[in-house]
């Protein structure tokens, strides 16, 4: 029978499909992918702060920061982008400050640093059930709220001006849908690390989105995409002995290869 | 009745003043066309009705102020600033302005779909990819969606750029047959296709030029002195045309 370990792993791995079929595909139709990058980056920043606060003042749960913190550089993309500001020097700039943040509390803090790397750099096959527990609530949250609004946060990334002629407001939906990233990412920070959330929210969407038609079947092609390639890498994972969330991000890699081909 | 008030309008940017002082009044309904060189702010002015920069002055559309009275008004956008990333089909796209969060797609809301794509002949393209149309058949889509919410003030943004003649010739058809029960704003730099339906012109280079009738307010003079050149005109005994656009579509 399987171990419990490989059993959470095949539940993160499910859950992670929710995150890239849904929040990952629309940071993908945002043209905003960097932006996963970016928050999780911001992630690594705000677990440093927690772990600062904790040992000067209070305490302070690293992970709760570190999601605050990535809110944080979400709204602040958010509101840049508004401005007229192109998105990807604000995402520039947020990294940036994020990473500036990130080395001095890191230089602070340097026995506990590993506690804050700890948090970005994850492992599918080493979840506790806390982590899957954080994990189920962060998605099903997620989902419920994608789920009511994201007819409004579709037509806002398609064509903002004709929303906000419409009486959408679109600087609340850009904002919504940036935090919805900022938390589903650093969610999936312990899971698999932050390169390879990178590499499973936007992998598999911009792969979907090359070989579906539809708003319906895209998100569908993107979650199938993103659960072989997690199933796929804790498969491998068995018998090539190295970590599975790298075998996940090379099989959703070597899909989006494949669409590249479609013409 | 009027559909659209502006008094003493005026929008400031960063970069300085896009319009000033504008003072208008156009009557329900009727077809105006607005023509300016670059940068006359004719964008702004129509996002200023729309309550979508910040202004000065005074704005009544239909009697109301812009946050209410914008329900009433279709706007197509210039077609250059839609996102392509998004993998939205035809249908998606028109119903984009009737769909709310919770209640989500209606009958009556694909019905109303159904029958403004018939109206641009796009209706075959129903579960087709947006971005995968050809220019002019995405801005037959783009403008079939202002026409969903049957709006009484249409407001167009350059609406036939990158338009072959086709296109172009059945979406002026389309305009026509709306000239007697709407009131119509477009934007366009070349008002040769739109003479005949047009019923005041307003020129516009940061200030108002000139508002009124074809034959009044194109000629040589008031050209030169909107686009800082010559532009020559012909007169025929009905109307007037600036050579350099397109005679007729």
């Amino acid at each position: 029978m399987f171990d419990i370990l490989v059993i959470r792993g095949i539940i993160a791995m499910f859950l992670i499909a929710i995150v890239a079929a849904t929040i990952g595909s629309f940071s993908v139709f945002r043209g905003s992918t960097f932006f996963v990058s970016g928050i999780a980056h911001g992630a690594l920043a705000g677990a440093a702060l927690g772990i600062f606060i904790s040992l000067s003042f209070f305490p302070a749960d690293p992970l709760i920061v570190a999601i605050i913190f990535s809110v944080f550089v979400a709204l602040a993309i958010g509101y840049a982008s508004y401005k007229k500001e192109d998105v990807d020097i604000a995402i520039g700039v947020m990294f940036a400050f994020s990473m500036s943040i990130a080395v001095l509390f890191l230089s602070m803090i340097r026995e506990y640093a590993s506690v804050a790397w700890g948090l970005i750099i994850g492992d599918v096959l080493l979840l506790s059930e806390e982590d899957i527990n954080i994990l189920l609530i962060s998605v099903i949250t997620l989902l419920i709220v994608f789920i009511i609004f994201y007819r409004k946060m579709l037509y806002v990334i398609f064509d903002p001006e004709s929303a906000e002629a419409n009486g959408v407001h679109v600087l609340l939906y850009e904002s919504l849908l940036y935090v919805l990233i900022a938390v589903g990412v650093v969610a999936l920070l312990k899971c698999v690390g932050a390169i390879l959330v990178y590499a499973l929210l936007v992998v598999p969407a911009a792969a979907s989105r090359r070989i579906f038609q539809g708003m319906a079947t895209t998100i569908a092609g993107a979650f199938i995409i993103s659960l072989v390639s997690g199933l796929g890498g804790i498969w491998l994972s068995m018998y090539l002995n190295v970590a599975p969330s790298s075998l996940a991000g090379l099989i959703a890699a070597s899909i989006y290869a494949v669409t590249l081909t479609k013409k | 009745m009027n559909s659209i008030e502006l008094k003493n309008l005026t929008v400031r940017y960063r970069e300085g003043i896009a319009i000033e002082n504008i003072n208008l009044e156009i009557q329900h309904p009727s077809f105006v066309t607005i023509m300016g060189p670059n940068g006359a702010g004719k964008t702004t002015l129509l996002k200023a009705i729309m309550g979508m920069v910040p202004y000065e002055g005074e704005i009544k559309i239909m009697g109301k102020n812009p946050k209410e009275g914008k329900r009433v008004i279709g706007y197509l956008p210039q077609r250059e600033r839609i996102n392509t990333n998004v993998p939205v089909t035809v249908k998606d796209v028109v119903l984009m302005p009737l769909v709310s969060n919770v209640r989500g797609v209606k009958k009556e809301h694909v019905k109303k779909a159904k029958e403004v794509l018939k109206m641009v002949n796009m209706i075959d393209y129903w579960n087709r990819r947006f971005d995968a149309l050809s220019g002019g058949q995405q801005q037959r889509v783009l403008f079939a969606r202002t026409l969903v919410t049957d709006p009484d003030i249409l407001i167009l943004d350059e609406p036939f750029s990158a338009t072959d003649v086709k296109t172009k010739t059945s979406l002026i058809h389309l305009l026509h047959s709306f000239k007697n029960e709407k009131t119509i704003l477009i934007v366009i730099h070349d008002i040769n296709p739109l003479v005949e339906c047009t019923d005041y012109v307003l020129l516009l280079k940061k200030k108002v030029l000139g508002f009124g009738m074809v034959k009044d307010v194109i000629n040589e003079e008031n050209m030169e002195r909107l686009y800082g050149t010559r532009v020559p005109v012909i007169r025929t005994p009905e109307t007037c045309y600036v050579v350099g656009g397109d005679r007729h579509v």
